[in-house]
């Protein structure tokens, strides 16, 4: 017997559970499937279990070192990675009891199992109680992504892990190796480094988080990695492994050369693929590109009539937030509204120490689409917040249109630059200009004063940098 | 599947802002041979009728849909079996390339461009995206317009793009998109032509009785609900009549009728008018001119390119002699009997309906003393032209017999105050009645 809904969401991570119940208060009957734990990569094995870990180390590594200066001597700090991990694992725990909650609440029908296209019009679901037949006026594909293997370093999750295993461990291992030095690589990197481990990065191109993030950015990450005792090497392939005694010898070519590191575990970051090859979808006649991801056109409408994609399966970014504006933006269009994908920018935080953070255009970006720019940089330094706790690494950048002053891209390292970014984000949408944030009173002691500052910076007068030539014209504020 | 198949014929673009065309009937059926540039079939926009020809020679094999239906650009409409590759694009069947992407009325559109492979796998700055067949079209990144602005002109059916901001560095405001046409206190239109369909206020359901029959409003006859609700809606209208006497003008006309026959043409009056009306145009110039609301801005034309209303069998169309002070009399009689031949036929190009900066309705052909058009917005005026009758006048004494003909001017009270109105159409009827004064200003 098939259920007939008028909405199936084929996965709960932050596009699909956000769409199921966005869908839901539109007042469409609406199902739910999911294979796994609600909430996806997102809430089980990526953003929240990382940043659980991500801020236990970050409170130790203070612990062990900022303190001492502050006059706080803590003796015999010790971790107990076992703990550690089932804290994290209640934390995910909460959060997807919560998505559960959300869900029930609003009268969302949850299928857990396989599901499986039969045709663009059913979907069959495996569950503990046998095959369930759904039938609905539109399916939401968001079945998300997965860890890329790459040859010869198959996940085991043992001493081979992805980025699930790796925020599942259960001791610290003495040395890693990562290959990839992309925003995943360097965030489990930095956790395991503070937890003792001697981690080396093997990034495959110039540059960590290389194209990612402003390449001033990712330099003030790197080297403060370098410093925390993290070996970075660039330009370096991953060849192969093999085990040696209780641990690995990993094969790697630098500059032509081949050489061997070793290490107790690796870790492969090496970025994630759509998952088009599962769930049926490749039988019923959706169009897929090659690099996997379900096409999509701007209502995130598929090729099939009925069938919308979301998140990581439709498109970069493969952000969870990203995701989530596309499960509201479907739902809408769904309940017959018109809605598109029409967003500026989506913000994006790497979670690193010190954090990065970016908003709208790179200034490569913005010179290729023809802007002429001014670009300026306040450091967090001359801030006397981050000089108060101990985080003066790192700086706010702000390009701008040097004729209307529009503010095009803010690109941030420093502490909490996941939390400053979303007025730079809110600038972008609402088409601000440097005068804009610049005349906000913004709050002092805060970190978020070198938003203000960057501002000024780029119209040639922050007041706590000096900055040269000195402008004789001080009244150089632009009237556009 | 690829957009550029050979054997696929898609409706191609069909004019600036056409997303549709409805399916009049077909010129081919399964198993004909086409050649290349043949019409397949003819599409009646809300614009015109025009027929869109196969890019490729080959068989005909299926037709996609069938008379009446209602077809998105970029469609397929038939396949044929045997086509020659030989059509990278589909040629235009009339008008030049939309700028606007076609919006697909019916089921999702199949995503015929995708530009994902360009996309840096890595790059967070945005999402790729298809944005075909979206409508109205999404905010371009350098449109400058807050979250819930661009939002209330997706809600309005206002492309956003078009809108010239009032704001700081060219800002689209909350107020822009409000006066830009959804039907609430004002509209703005640029004076450029650039006018997106503005939603109609709609009025509520008319009761049924059963012995009603219902038609869809669609096609060129809901283009003319939406322009003429337009226009009475932003223009306050006035009309002032007046009789001329047109004995002259009907003589000179006899009298050319011959040579003209000769030439190869028929000569009309019609001709005679518009000379008179350009005559008159540039005493008083704010006749030939629109407003930019955007802009508040007058805008005075320098070219005249007179509209003609001409009654076809879908209805009201209004072809346009374009630059008709640089052509002879001669010339504008042919092109009038040419445009007005084809305008029955429903075979007009977009483009000969557009661009007119005044417009001459000729209502006397049919019959009627007197009428008040509506004026073709964003032009301000129009001339309303009636039958010609004999009348018996008495002058100095003597009871003679002249011909006289009546005239209109309706304006736009925004920019034409009545006493100039009153100017101008006397100016007018002076030109008209002693039409050997257009010599003075012939070209």
């Amino acid at each position: 017997m098939a259920q007939n809904f008028d909405v199936v969401v084929v996965g709960s991570g932050p596009g699909g559970y956000v769409c199921a119940i966005r869908a839901a208060q539109n007042g469409l009957k609406t199902a739910i499937v999911e294979r796994d734990a609600l909430g996806g990569v997102c809430l089980n094995v990526g953003c929240i279990p990382s940043k659980a870990l991500i801020s236990a180390t970050h409170f130790l590594h203070k612990a062990q070192h900022d303190a001492a200066t502050m006059g706080i001597e803590i003796k015999n700090i010790s971790v107990d990675v076992k703990k550690l991990i089932s804290w994290k694992q209640t934390v995910c725990d909460k959060m997807s009891g919560g998505v559960k909650q959300l869900l029930s609440g609003n009268q969302v029908t949850v299928f857990n199992g396989d599901a499986e296209f039969k045709n663009a019009k059913e979907l069959s679901v495996k569950t503990k109680n046998g095959t369930e037949t759904l039938t609905a006026k539109n399916f939401v594909i968001a079945t998300g992504s997965r860890p890329i293997e790459i040859p010869g370093f198959s996940f085991d999750e043992k001493n081979i892990l992805s980025s699930t295993g790796a925020l599942a461990i259960q001791e610290v291992p003495k040395k890693t190796v990562i290959i990839g030095g992309g925003y995943i690589g360097l965030e489990i990197g930095g956790v395991l480094s503070k937890l003792g481990s001697e981690v080396t990065v093997l990034e495959a191109g110039p540059q960590v988080l290389n194209g990612v993030v402003d390449p001033e950015c990712a330099q003030v990450v790197a080297r403060k990695l370098t410093k925390q005792g993290v070996k970075i090497l660039t330009n370096v392939k991953a060849k192969s492994q093999k085990k040696s005694g209780n641990g690995f010898e990993v094969t790697i070519e630098n500059n032509g050369k081949e050489e061997i590191v070793k290490c107790d575990k690796i870790v492969v970051t090496v970025g994630r693929k759509p998952n088009s090859d599962q769930a049926g979808l490749k039988n019923i006649g959706l169009q897929i590109d090659e690099k996997g991801f379900v096409k999509v056109n701007a209502q995130r409408k598929t090729n099939l009539a009925g069938i919308y994609a979301i998140g990581d399966i439709a498109c970069q970014p493969m952000l969870a937030h990203k995701a989530s504006y596309e499960g509201v933006l479907v739902a809408d269009v769904i309940a017959g509204k018109n809605r598109v994908y029409d967003v500026k920018t989506v913000p994006a935080v790497v979670f690193t120490d010190p954090e990065i953070s970016s908003a709208g255009l790179m200034e490569s970006e913005a010179k290729a689409k023809g802007f002429d720019i001014k670009v300026s940089k306040f450091p967090f330094a001359a801030n006397g917040r981050a000089v108060s706790i101990m985080e003066t690494d790192g700086f706010v950048k702000i390009i701008a249109d040097s004729k209307s002053h529009i503010v095009l891209g803010v690109h941030i390292v420093g502490p909490e630059a996941s939390n400053l970014i979303s007025e730079a984000a809110l600038a972008i949408e609402m088409g601000a200009r440097l005068e804009d944030l610049a005349f906000t009173i913004h709050p002092h002691p805060t970190l978020g004063e070198t938003m203000m500052e960057a501002a000024e910076a780029t119209l040639g007068h922050a007041i706590h940098i000096i900055q040269k030539p000195l402008n004789k014209d001080r009244s150089q504020t632009a009237h556009v | 599947m690829s957009s550029q198949n050979s054997n696929e014929v898609r409706l191609p673009e069909l004019g600036e802002g056409v997303m549709e065309g409805e399916l009049i009937k077909w010129l081919v059926k399964p198993g004909d041979t086409v050649k290349p540039d043949q019409p397949v079939a003819e599409i009646m926009t809300d614009k015109a009728t025009v027929e869109v020809p196969s890019p490729v020679a080959g068989t005909v094999k299926e037709l996609k849909f069938k008379a009446g239906d209602v077809i998105a650009v970029e469609k397929v409409i038939l396949t044929l079996e045997g086509g020659t590759a030989a059509a990278q694009v589909a040629a235009p069947a009339a008008a030049k390339p939309a700028a606007q992407p076609a919006a697909a009325t019916t089921t999702s559109k199949p995503i015929t461009t995708p530009n994902y492979a360009a996309a840096p796998a890595t790059n967070f700055s945005g999402a790729q995206l298809d944005t075909a067949g979206i409508n109205p079209p999404v905010a371009d990144f350098k449109t400058l317009a807050t979250p819930s602005t661009r939002r209330l002109a997706r809600e309005m059916n206002v492309d956003i793009n078009t809108l010239s901001g009032s704001g700081l560095a060219g800002r689209v405001t909350r107020e822009d998109v409000l006066a830009s046409g959804g039907g609430l206190e004002t509209y703005s239109t640029p004076a450029n032509g650039t006018y997106k369909a503005p939603s109609i206020p709609k009025s509520g359901p008319v009761a049924a009785t059963e012995s009603d029959e219902r038609v869809p409003l669609r096609g060129i006859r809901k283009k003319i609900a939406e322009n003429m609700q337009m226009a009475k809606h932003i223009i306050p209208h006035f009309t002032l009549m007046d009789e001329a006497e047109v004995t002259e003008l009907v003589a000179l006309r006899d009298s050319l009728k011959s040579e003209a026959e000769a030439l190869g043409t028929k000569i009309t009056y019609l001709p005679f008018v518009m000379k008179a009306l350009i005559a008159t145009c540039r005493q008083f110039p704010m006749f030939n001119a629109s407003i930019d609301d955007a802009a508040a801005e007058i805008v005075y034309k320098k070219h005249f390119n007179i509209g003609f209303a001409a009654d076809t069998p879908n209805g009201l169309v209004v072809p346009v002699i374009k630059s008709a002070n640089h052509k002879t009399i001669l010339e504008i009689s042919r092109e009038i009997l040419d445009l007005a031949k084809r305008a029955r036929d429903g075979k007009l190009k977009p483009e000969e309906m557009k661009g007119a900066t005044i417009t001459v309705t000729n209502i006397g052909s049919v019959g009627g003393t007197y009428a008040t058009p509506i004026i073709n917005h964003p032009e301000v005026a129009i001339l309303g032209m009636y039958k010609i009758s004999d009348r018996l006048v008495l002058n100095e004494g003597k009871v003679s017999s002249v011909k006289v003909m009546n005239f209109t001017i309706t304006a736009d009270h925004r920019l034409i105050d009545g006493a100039v109105a009153a100017n101008f159409l006397k100016a007018f009827i002076t030109k008209i009645q002693k039409p050997g004064m257009l010599l003075l200003e012939m070209i």
